[in-house]
């Protein structure tokens, strides 16, 4: 009993610590931010809680005196109506300690879910390639309710069991320190067992959540995959898989259900065992006139009062350990660190137009990468002008935009905007100046309306301009209810292309004076990418102008700007305008050719054309 | 009523452990009948010994009460073990029932799920159940069990005073079930509150590029703090409900026993003394008071338990509601041996469900050994009638004929063992690559993935991953292009008689675009099949070139002839290879 108290007390301690951790996410922070407002509640719920309590154990005195006086033939009314009357009391205020500790520790729920996603939102790609979303996702869904259990419940049973344990505790003493003593020993074995078998049963919970993560990554990479499993009906395969993960998590589940059937009944028959001892020495001691029997039934009163806390004590210490162990776990994620604004004291260089970029000496490895995914010793994207890349694949043209949209950080001293390195322009700033419309569309279950302008109050005018501009007029006509219409998760119901265009509708709404276009155009038809591609060329175009970078397998694409840069391998093997790079033997000129050749003689293209 | 017999549907998956269940059922009132004869054994050591003073007797009584006490703990504990046993196969049984189901489901109706709604029946629903199971319905009856026989020890020991303790019942009762139904509808509340939580969440995440790279972070914020607001104030309601019934039991039971102290000093002014006198002894109290701790033991913890019941009640509906979504048997309909590759489509017509019809009368007729090409501007309806040759679709009007026999007509899984190939969208599992190529087909063996992903040039991502190596979620890690080949792979490696290609190549470049179409050309040599492309470079050697334009084929010839006719397709080519001229 001692010890559970202690392990208590020992996860308060615990906290504090890593409170004052150097560059841990302040547990005293969150505090004061989210439970020191709510102290006025909580403090009058935790008087109302021990009031309660002391009610409960004034009760069995009232019913021994009772006895004692049913005994002597004494009027008991008086006494029946105390008791009575502590009951009413207790409905009264028991109710208001569990609403005025619970409701608040509700809105602390709220709002560490709320600052958990603000914080979700800012992590860096670095932390989301080495962690898998949905595990994240149920840390959020499922972890967070088990530290609100801790705080609300664990708080509100701690407080009340060591109030009752004390207040029962003192009043056992107080009828005969003897019987206490005798009473509590099977008591405390009981718990000594219980703790054990909590213990053993949290590091199988942890395993089993575990395993069900395992699980819930499987169905929805199954659900993901649905088209595919179907498609090579591969459908044994995945439910083997799926099987073996099944019985793991049963495997455990059984072990959990072993420790559980036999370590926490124990407490019942502790509490059974005590009563037994109470009944037998204190019978001989009524026997020897040192205790009257109405002390006698007190006594067993007051140990029906003490087990019940003792069997919360059981589960409070349960619930404290998981609590530790999910806040363990949002902690991890919490104290990942986003993107510091580190030195950033360079102004934002003049928002409105396009700014020119250059490459200098850039080596970039991807976290946990062998080789560098890029190495460009120098290159230079003029201001305002439209230039695309072109490369194989893999040759590393992803990279290069994403490392110009900061979505990976670059090396310092790399990449410079208008003179400015960038990773010394503050994070926020670069992002409303520059537009990445990556090359796998994402597209939310929303409407199309909310897609392109990712708000609820979004600009009707600015919409359809961005629509139309992204050639989707026609296929919005086709859709059943136009801009309102509901595109499905990940937009499955739309075509490819269409996919595409909403997203890149989405950029071109946003708008921005560098438009990093990652292969956007790569599921449209011919005359569509045409259209587009004009679209691109009245947005860029001088001084002034935004930037607009293409990266694209298409010809048709690369020659209508201005410049190209081609990448091989992650090297910058040629750059400059179309006319001269595809004039000097590369990449380039090998596609080049072989198109030519192609259209000269509508034959079938052949591999030496290409040589 | 409507939960009876939603209960009784869990029965195939718990018989097989009929046993199990059985041994509990005899366990239970065991278990009951041990911890309620506890107080008895207590009042007769008091009653008969302590307040008598004969101590004889006593030691038997005793002895008594150890047994009582030990086996009450071994009989409890092989019960929750048994249970614990039958029931968790039975959840495993269902959970894999779900799981099987969930792969049978037709693509029309996965189109309209969410992904996490799905993976909620798997996970949090199954789990409800299974906690609703173990420690709500089965508790409850024990609880039932162990009321019932209290009142009745209880009635044994004195039926007079048991009798007014129970007339105390009707109105406490009364506010109980009320306070449970108010229960009920807010807790419906909260749920549905919590389940938009997650998935707002889920998808949040999934998109978190967007989100970051349009500065989407605080709209998003906005419209979580709403759905987070609606669930603290639907849980704070919970509260206070839970709060009420937790307090009233605590007190009642308080009251319960002032009212036993009235009554058996007399009652109201001594009114009832003639019917009380000297029957209310101390040993009778302090065994009704161990009752009254066993009868309110159980209803102080109803809440709680009723919720568990209600979250397990509300998810095998759910779960049986995702079961009795009728799913065609994979492998019913005519077997399919060999395939020649022979398609004839007549006037096809298909709409995606409440939608209008998105291919409107297409005619086409495949030869064994043709590669035909479906070209036509995005959204025209080739990606749709892909899914209706490969079966991912069914309940196309008209007729389509593979090898002379009707489609629907044959079995789908058989089909698709031979019609397959490269979908429009990248699919990869986060899995080894091995694995992503041959999908666990015993039949595939390691040379034959070798000579696919030789075949479509994806060495390089073999040589850096290794046939061992894991994707990562959805072939993050891998360049798009990359992720497309290990996809190319796969389709090559499962040599379908009938390849599909859609867009098989939109995302690699034209150098490695060239060389896969030759190596197609050595593979693929009789063989059919069909392209979809919108780069027109990559579909000038088919054998034929079908123009669609919204749901319907307006053109059809070799590049030569739909050149020499100027239509669509010429307009399309020299769109593309205006630059050329220039
Ligand atoms: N799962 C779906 N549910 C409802 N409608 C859909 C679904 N998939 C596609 N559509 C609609 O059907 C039409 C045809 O789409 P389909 O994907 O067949 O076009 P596509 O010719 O392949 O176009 P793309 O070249 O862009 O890939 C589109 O208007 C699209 O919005
Ligand atoms: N997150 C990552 N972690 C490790 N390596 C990566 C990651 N993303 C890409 N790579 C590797 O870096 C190289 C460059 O990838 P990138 O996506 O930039 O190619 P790309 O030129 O865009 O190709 P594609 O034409 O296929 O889109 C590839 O070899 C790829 O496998
Ligand atoms: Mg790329
Ligand atoms: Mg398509």
């Amino acid at each position: 009993m001692a010890e559970a108290v202690s392990e208590g007390a020992e996860i308060t301690v615990e906290k504090d610590r890593s409170g004052s951790g150097p560059g841990g996410l302040p547990l005293r922070g969150l505090f004061r931010t989210h439970v020191w407002p709510h102290r006025a509640s909580l403090a009058a719920g935790a008087v109302f809680l021990a009031l309660t309590n002391w009610l409960t154990v004034s009760i069995p005195g009232e019913i021994g005196r009772s006895v004692d006086a049913l005994q002597r033939g004494l009027p008991v009314g008086g006494h029946a109506l105390a008791i009575a009357l502590m009951g009413a009391a207790i409905i009264v205020i028991r109710a208001l300690s569990r609403i005025l500790i619970f409701n608040p520790v509700r809105d602390m729920e709220y709002r560490f879910r709320q600052d958990f996603f603000a914080h979700l939102l800012r992590l860096p790609m670095a932390f989301w390639v080495t962690h898998r979303r949905g595990d994240i996702v149920s840390r959020a869904a499922n972890d967070i309710g088990w530290v609100r259990v801790m705080v609300g419940y664990g708080g509100l049973q701690a407080l009340n069991v060591s109030l009752a344990l004390g207040l029962t505790g003192w009043k056992m003493v107080a009828l005969s320190p003897r019987l206490t003593l005798l009473s509590v020993a099977p008591i405390a074995v009981g718990m000594a067992v219980v703790q054990w078998g909590i213990r053993r049963f949290i590091a199988l919970f942890r395993r089993n959540q575990e395993q069900l993560g395992e699980i819930s990554d499987h169905v929805l990479g199954s659900l993901q995959g649905m088209a595919t499993i179907q498609g090579f009906a591969a459908e044994d395969a995945f439910t083997d898989r799926f099987r073996a993960r099944n019985l793991d998590w049963l495997r455990t589940g059984m072990r959990m259900a072993l420790v559980r059937s036999l370590a926490m009944p124990v407490l019942a028959l502790s509490g059974g065992l005590a009563v037994g001892v109470l009944v037998a020495v204190g019978g001989a001691m009524v026997h020897a006139g040192t205790l009257s029997v109405g002390e006698l039934t007190a006594f067993v009163a007051l140990l029906m009062v003490l087990l019940p806390p003792l069997r919360s004590l059981g589960w409070l210490v349960s619930v404290a350990q998981r609590g530790r162990a999910a806040l363990e776990r949002l902690l991890e994620i919490l104290q990942a660190p986003v993107p510091e604004e580190s030195g950033a004291t360079a102004a934002a260089a003049t928002p409105g137009s396009g700014p020119g970029i250059m490459v200098k000496g850039l080596e970039f490895t991807y976290p946990g990468g062998a080789a560098p995914a890029l190495e460009i010793s120098g290159a230079v994207i003029p201001a305002g002008s439209m230039v695309g890349i072109f490369g194989r694949t893999g040759a590393g043209k992803s990279t290069l935009l994403r490392l110009l949209a900061r979505l990976e950080e670059p090396p310092p001293g790399c990449l410079f905007v208008d003179g400015q390195d960038l990773v010394e322009i503050p994070l926020e700033a670069w992002r409303r100046r520059v537009v990445l419309v990556p090359q796998r569309p994402f597209l939310f279950s929303e409407t199309v309306t909310f897609n392109v302008a990712l708000t609820e109050e979004p600009d009707m005018e600015r919409v359809r301009w961005a629509v139309g501009a992204a050639v989707l007029e026609d296929d919005l006509r086709a859709l059943p209810e136009g801009l309102d219409t509901l595109v499905g998760e990940r937009g499955v119901m739309l075509s490819g292309g269409q996919r595409q265009r909403v997203a890149l509708a989405r950029g071109l709404y946003r708008g921005g004076d560098l438009l990093l276009l990652d292969d956007v155009l790569s599921a449209v038809d011919h005359a569509t990418e045409t259209r587009l591609v004009e679209t691109l060329e009245g947005l860029s175009g001088g001084p002034g102008h935004p930037t607009v970078v293409i990266a694209s397998h298409r010809l048709s694409v690369l020659q209508r700007t201005g410049h190209v840069l081609v990448l091989d391998r992650g090297l910058l093997v040629d750059s400059g305008p179309f006319a001269e790079v595809v004039a000097r033997p590369g990449p380039l000129r090998d596609v080049w050719l072989a198109r030519r050749a192609g259209m000269a003689d509508g034959g079938p293209v052949t591999g030496e054309a290409a040589s | 009523m409507r939960d009876l017999k939603l209960l009784g549907r869990l029965l195939p998956f718990l018989r097989k452990d009929a046993w199990a269940f059985a041994v509990a059922l005899v366990l239970t009132p065991t278990a009951a009948g041990l911890s309620l004869l506890q107080p008895w054994l207590v009042k007769r050591a008091i009653d008969g010994h302590i307040v008598t003073g004969s101590m004889e007797g006593m030691g038997r009584l005793m002895v008594l009460y150890l047994g009582a006490v030990v086996g009450a703990w071994i009989v409890e504990a092989g019960y929750g073990l048994t249970l614990a046993w039958g029931g968790q196969r039975g959840i495993v049984r269902l959970r894999q029932a779900l799981y099987e189901h969930l792969l049978r489901l037709p693509q029309s109706v996965l189109d309209r799920q969410p992904a996490g709604r799905l993976l909620t029946r798997i996970t949090s629903d199954v789990d409800a159940l299974g906690e609703a199971f173990s420690s709500g319905v089965v508790m409850i009856l024990l609880d039932l069990l162990m009321i019932a026989g209290t009142v009745v020890a209880m009635a044994l020991l004195d039926w007079r005073l048991t009798l007014f303790l129970l007339l105390l019942a009707p109105p406490f009762l009364a506010v109980l079930e009320l306070l449970r139904r108010r229960l009920r509808t807010v807790f419906m509340a909260v749920r549905s509150a919590l389940s938009a939580i997650n998935s707002f969440l889920a998808e949040r995440v999934d998109g978190v590029e967007v989100v970051q790279l349009y500065a989407h972070e605080e709209v998003a914020q906005r419209q979580f703090a709403r759905l987070g607001r609606r669930f603290r104030d639907a849980a704070t309601r919970s509260n206070v409900h839970d709060a009420l019934t937790y307090a009233l039991v605590d007190g009642a039971s308080a009251m319960a026993v002032a009212a036993m102290v009235w009554f058996g000093s007399g009652g109201p002014g001594g009114l009832l003394g003639p019917l009380f006198h000297g029957s209310v002894s101390a040993g009778l109290l302090v065994a009704f008071i161990g009752y009254l701790d066993r009868l309110f033991r159980p209803l102080r913890e109803l809440s709680g338990k009723v919720a568990v019941i209600q979250r397990g009640m509300a998810s095998l509906a759910k779960v049986f509601e995702l079961l009795d979504e009728p799913v065609p048997d994979p492998e019913r309909g005519a077997p399919v041996e060999e395939v020649r590759g022979h398609l004839v489509l007549r006037d096809v017509r298909f709409a995606y469900p409440e939608g209008t019809d998105v291919i409107r009368g297409v005619d086409l007729e495949v030869r064994p050994g043709e590669l035909v090409a479906l070209v036509g501007a995005t959204g025209s309806g080739k990606t749709t009638l892909t899914r209706l040759l490969d079966t991912s679709y069914g309940g196309y009007r008209g007729s389509i004929l593979l090898d002379g026999r009707e489609l629907a007509s044959l079995a789908p899984r058989q089909v698709r063992r031979k019609v397959a190939g490269v979908r429009q969208d990248i699919q990869l599992f986060s899995d080894t690559l091995r694995f992503n190529v041959d999908l666990g087909n015993p039949a595939i063996t390691l040379e034959r993935c070798e000579a696919a992903a030789r075949a479509v040039h994806a060495d390089l991502v073999v040589e850096r991953l290794g046939w061992e190596g894991v994707l990562r979620e959805r072939g993050a890690g891998l360049s798009v292009g990359e992720g497309q080949l290990v996809t190319f792979a796969r389709a090559m490696a499962h040599d379908p008689r009938v390849l599909i290609l859609d867009e098989a190549t939109a995302s690699v470049d034209p150098v490695t675009e060239r060389l896969i179409q030759e190596a197609l050309g050595r593979l693929f040599e009789g063989r059919t099949v069909i392209v979809v492309a919108h780069r027109l470079s990559t579909v000038r050697n088919a054998d034929r070139i079908v123009v669609m334009e919204a749901g319907r084929i307006v053109e059809q010839g070799t590049h030569h002839e739909l050149m020499e006719a100027g239509g669509r397709y010429a307009a399309l080519v020299r769109a593309g290879e205006a630059f050329l001229a220039a």
